[in-house]
């Protein structure tokens, strides 16, 4: 097992968030409307959660290879919006070889995590 | 104009539908004009697809909502990685919710199944709702 993820980076800026809406169906004023997104708490426009997630599948499968993990399971929590115009980063370290678990995180360019937690791999055909 | 489903309204427990949904081509061109290329039929592409469907199918099942809903946190299991044409069958249920902090949370089940009823996905979408 790699110690470590191969890190995939994204600038979230808005013709990728538009674009991320298309792709998911999620046109949330919240991600693509500066007006209403400015009297939120979010206090202005954020990428879609789900975005930092899919950056960290690119990080996850391209660190395995493609046959290196069938079953993914992953908990994250979002702890901090990612702001339009941000280049966000997504990676991990293996935190158990047993269990065969990384922790996981999406950062900005700041090195303030973005979304954190952890990816439990198991073989196609086991139990995760 | 239906009014949106409102934090009031979800009932734990309760099944709130379901939707079919295919994995078409232009998911995959959509997808690679974000993330690039490079992992173009790849399993980092297919999982990413996963993610989508799933919030296609969420979107499309809980509707209309509220505008402003944040996501808190995700528990995603990929259970099997989704083929370029195949029809993914989305079912959404409330597990429950809860007010913390003055804030309206969440938490829907949404599983995907795909041709023959294989398991794609199984989601739980922590939601802070914003009504």
């Amino acid at each position: 097992m790699t110690n470590e993820l191969q890190a995939v980076s994204l600038t979230a800026d808005a013709d990728v968030i538009r674009a991320y809406g298309e792709l998911t169906d999620d046109f949330n004023p919240i991600h693509i409307d500066p007006e209403f997104a400015a009297k939120t708490p979010m206090g202005g426009c954020i990428a879609h959660g789900t975005m930092s997630i899919c950056l960290l599948w690119q990080s996850m499968f391209r660190s395995f290879g493609d046959g290196a993990a069938q079953r993914v399971e992953l908990d994250v929590r979002f702890v901090k919006p990612v702001r339009v115009g941000e280049t966000i980063h997504a990676g991990g370290e293996l935190e158990s070889a047993d269990s065969q678990t990384y922790r996981v995180w999406v950062r900005g360019d700041d090195g303030v995590d973005r979304l954190v937690g952890t990816a439990r791999l198991s073989p196609e055909g086991t139990t995760a | 104009m239906t009014q949106p489903i409102l934090w009031n309204d979800f009932r734990p427990g309760a099944s709130l539908g379901e939707i079919t949904q295919p994995f078409d081509d232009s998911l995959a061109s959509a997808w690679r004009g974000i993330f690039g290329t490079g992992d173009a039929g790849t399993p980092a592409e297919g999982a990413g697809i996963a993610i989508a469907m799933m919030m296609r199918g969420y979107l499309g099942v809980v509707t209309p909502r509220p505008p402003g809903n944040v996501h808190a946190r995700q528990r995603f299991m990929l259970e099997a990685v989704p083929r370029q044409g195949e029809a993914i069958r989305t079912v959404v249920a409330c597990l429950s919710k809860e007010m913390k902090r003055e804030r309206r949370y969440v938490d829907l089940d949404v599983r995907g199944t795909g041709e023959g009823g294989r398991s794609i996905y199984k989601g739980i979408l922590t939601l802070v709702w914003a009504a």
